[in-house]
């Protein structure tokens, strides 16, 4: 064939995207409530959110364990009532509990919006807490967590939050064995009633939204009060370990999980859209400089990425690979050979290219359909952000220049300040 | 109802086109029918390497990524015994660069020695990070050649020896392209905002050009029946202790596969399935179960893996298991769990449908079964199977003698 007939399509550019805002209102009680309407499909997403999260938490795994525990009997149903009923009407409900939030997250078709709220209610606000399951559930997760301790990606993660910001604040404890037994349902229902409460809360619903919806929630929701238990807030402070280099010893593995980075702004920052950017061409993608030094060229790893998240407090940034032991230094120098070589020579021409027109096609991926516009709109407004931060990133990677990214990469990716994690044999 | 039309080209490659226009993004999902099972013995693991190679650039094009990312596009491929599968999303307005990057590389690949190289080390990197070093990751290496003794799903997909991939040479790589890698033994799938004129259009422009080529059709040994259980017992430092039991099963396009398929959700779809809520919740043997199919073309398995409780002795867990099964045949109750179990089919086939990427993988494999109506039809396949169904097919599929059995002991006294 003839090769000369194969010229590269033209490309066009990506349009800026227009994000879909969210309608809000208020339940009786004052819950705030966001509504996003879109997709094709008779299906929805509810997100029940909470300020419960581990930050809140006053011993390790008592976050985790209220929410797993919600789902483990109520005033009027059985554990295995809840979940049968779930499954019965093909619902799909994610339990979760992180850093900053916790809460449940259920999928399902719209028609069976009333039985989903009933149900979210007794899950949410009437949990018995049994004893019984919950000895049963941390025996279960302890198991679940001695088979976790046995990846060293998990050994080094770990590890990683508690050098950044202390082992004493929360979001930097480990939990050991011992705290599996240190859980009973006063405990529960004492963090409970302090922090699954309404003035904790909010809804947000995305998909094609049931009419009945806002009146259902009114009625199941809109009367709840909250009990005004004073919380106080935690006195532990976010404090770096002096320790900027820690290797976990785990026997006979073949490979070194590395975990390099260290706390940095969030996402309320002006110059986190920058960070953002500069991130992706470090580790954000798969042409990003690590996978193509460390993978694509010298074959030392499956996979190397790095990323910035932003917690409520704060920020981290990691670099996270799992190498041969025999490459582990030799991919450390790489990666600090990256970092550096960022803060001292421009991204070329090229290279923007690729990044400002990967970012932006990532962009219209971020807004595609109802549930990724739930979860893109939770990210930003949690942080008491909206669109505009959306925006102003689009715009920064249509207009960021290179000497703005060396700017970037010496004042936040400063080598003296990272952390270095590695769990391997 | 996913809406579709499809048409093929001369040279054999067969195409499906479903237009939904709620996206500004097309999905562009290209499966050849080649994977682990049609590897020599001698050299497993083939199908799953040339997946990697096939990013390290083709005839007119250095890098794939590259140009791909460049007009917005984001891609992967996986690959499992059946087939190599290769997707892209990309804005609309520049799918005609998927067309471009996606031809290119099956007219031919760019054969060389530096990709071959550094892939090969990738690759026994990805083995050593999903099997050596994960606990029980090696369980899979083990029950595959127990359950199998003559067809090539005996090994999985990675290889069954690690150093195949390190003997590869380039005439093997060529090789194997040629003979696989085939306008006449792909499918392709167009799913998104594009409209079936474009599709056909931008297809017979970049695809159109390339000749059939000499695909070897497959000629593989049926596995015969197994006719006595099959035990294997190892010890490894890991926390519990785990059970593994597989049973064979018809292929995917048989009469039983829905049968079989819905009685693997009653015994673990979600928190309420039999297993979980008797094992887990009631007994406290297991701290977790799971029973899935393995979903293969060729006749595949039916896996029941979990793992034990802390001073849970095997042979009860084991019993304790079988008592589960066994239940399903006097049909106590059923009635209201198989509906249940059907509308989770139902709502899970909806929303794996909302997204563009499945729905063009979906038509797919679809296609490559021989009904891309399939993809409408799955719903309705599963719905009709009944209670009689279920208890036949539980007393004909769960013998001891159609049965392989690994017991990972946890060598830990603590365990």
């Amino acid at each position: 064939m003839n090769s000369l007939l194969r010229i590269q399509p033209l490309v066009f550019p990506v349009e800026k995207v227009v994000i879909p805002e969210a309608k809000s209102f208020r339940l009786n009680n004052g819950v705030p409530v966001f509504l996003i309407e879109a997709g094709t499909e008779e299906i929805m997403r509810i997100e029940f959110t909470f300020r419960a999260g581990q930050v809140n938490e006053y011993l390790p795994l008592l976050a985790s364990t209220s929410n797993m525990m919600l789902t483990e009997g109520s005033r009027n149903y059985s554990s295995e009532e809840l979940n049968r009923l779930l499954d019965y009407h093909g619902a799909f409900l994610n339990l979760s509990a992180e850093k900053d939030r916790a809460g449940i997250v259920l999928f399902f078709l719209s028609k069976h919006i009333e039985k989903v709220l009933e149900l979210s209610r007794e899950i949410l606000f009437r949990p018995a807490f049994p004893e019984e399951e919950l000895n049963s559930l941390m025996k279960k997760r302890l198991r679940w967590y001695m088979v976790n301790r046995e990846k060293v990606q998990n050994l080094a993660l770990d590890q990683f939050f508690e050098s950044v910001f202390g082992k004493h604040h929360p979001y930097g404890h480990q939990a050991g064995e011992q705290d599996f037994d240190r859980m009973n349902p006063a405990l529960l229902t004492d963090f409970h009633s302090k922090y699954y409460t309404p003035d904790n809360m909010a809804v947000i619903i995305s998909g094609k939204i049931h009419e009945k919806t806002t009146g259902l929630l009114n009625y199941y929701f809109g009367d709840i009060t909250s009990k005004n238990i004073y919380t106080e807030d935690s006195e532990n402070v976010l404090k770096g370990e002096k320790r900027k280099k820690v290797h976990i010893i785990k026997p006979g593995t073949v490979q070194t999980a590395i975990r390099i980075g260290s706390s940095t702004i969030n996402k309320r920052h002006p110059d986190y859209s920058g960070l953002k950017i500069l991130d992706l061409i470090l580790g954000g993608y798969f042409g990003s400089r690590l996978m193509k030094n460390i993978r694509e060229e010298k074959g030392y790893t499956y996979g190397i990425s790095s990323s910035v998240s932003s917690l409520d407090l704060t920020g981290y940034k990691v670099i996270s690979t799992e190498v041969g032991k025999k490459n582990c230094q030799k991919a450390i120098d790489e990666i600090y050979k990256e970092i550096r070589l960022l803060q001292s020579s421009p991204v070329n021409k090229d290279e923007m290219a690729v990044v400002r027109n990967y970012m932006s096609g990532e962009m219209v991926r971020m807004f595609d359909g109802p549930f990724a516009l739930a979860e893109s709109f939770r990210s930003v407004w949690e942080f008491g952000l909206d669109n505009n931060y959306y925006y102003k990133l689009s715009e920064k990677i249509r207009t960021i220049d290179p000497d703005e990214i060396i700017e970037l990469a010496r004042t936040y990716y400063n080598i003296d300040d990272l952390y270095e994690i590695t769990a391997g044999s | 109802m996913i809406n579709f039309n499809r048409f093929s080209l001369e040279n054999g490659l067969r195409v499906l086109v479903h237009e939904d226009r709620s996206t500004p993004l097309v999905a562009l999902n290209i499966l050849y029918d080649v994977g682990s099972r049609d590897e020599n013995p001698d050299m497993t693991g083939m199908a799953h390497l040339f997946e990697h190679l096939m990013f390290g650039g083709s005839k007119n094009i250095p890098e794939y990524d590259k140009p791909l990312q460049l007009a917005g596009g984001e891609n992967n491929a996986f690959t499992n015994n059946d087939i190599t599968n290769y997707y892209l999303t990309i804005p609309s307005q520049n799918i005609e660069t998927g067309f471009w990057l996606e031809s290119d590389r099956m007219l031919e690949l760019d054969f060389s020695q530096k990709n071959l190289d550094t892939q090969k080390n990738v690759v026994i990197e990805e083995f050593n990070q999903r099997y050596l070093n994960q606990p029980y990751g090696d369980a899979i290496l083990k029950l595959r050649p127990l359950a199998y003794k003559v067809h090539p799903y005996r090994w999985p997909t990675i290889g069954m020896d690690i150093t195949h991939i390190e003997n590869t040479d380039l005439e093997q790589i060529k090789k194997f392209f040629f003979s696989h890698y085939a306008p006449d033994n792909a499918i392709l799938a167009l799913t998104g905002n594009i409209t079936y004129d474009l599709a056909y259009k931008l297809t017979r422009k970049w695809f159109g050009p390339i000749e059939k080529r000499d695909v070897q059709s497959r000629n593989l040994t049926a596995e015969p029946s197994q006719t006595e259980e099959r035990i294997l017992s190892i010890e490894k430092d890991v926390p519990s202790t785990a059970l593994y039991k597989v049973w064979h099963i018809g292929s995917r396009k048989s009469f039983d596969f829905y049968t079989l398929d819905l009685i693997t959700d009653l015994l673990a779809g979600g928190e309420s399935g039999r297993l979980h809520t008797k094992l887990v919740r009631e007994k406290k043997l297991f701290s977790e179960i799971n029973a899935y199919l393995t979903s293969d073309i060729d006749p595949g398995l039916i896996i029941v893996q979990g793992k034990l409780m802390k001073d849970i002795d095997i042979q009860n867990a084991e019993e304790a298991v079988n008592e589960v099964i066994a239940s399903l045949q006097n049909g106590n109750g059923i009635a209201e769990e198989m509906e249940k179990v059907k509308n989770k089919f139902e709502s899970t086939t909806v929303f794996s449908n909302t997204s563009i990427l499945n729905k063009a993988m979906n038509l797919s494999f679809c296609e490559l079964l021989g009904n891309p109506d399939l993809i409408n039809q799955e719903v309705e396949a599963y719905r009709k199977v009944s209670k009689e169904m279920v208890v036949e097919a539980t007393g004909r599929y769960f013998l001891p003698s159609n049965c392989s059995t690994l017991y990972y002991k946890s060598t830990r006294k603590d365990k």
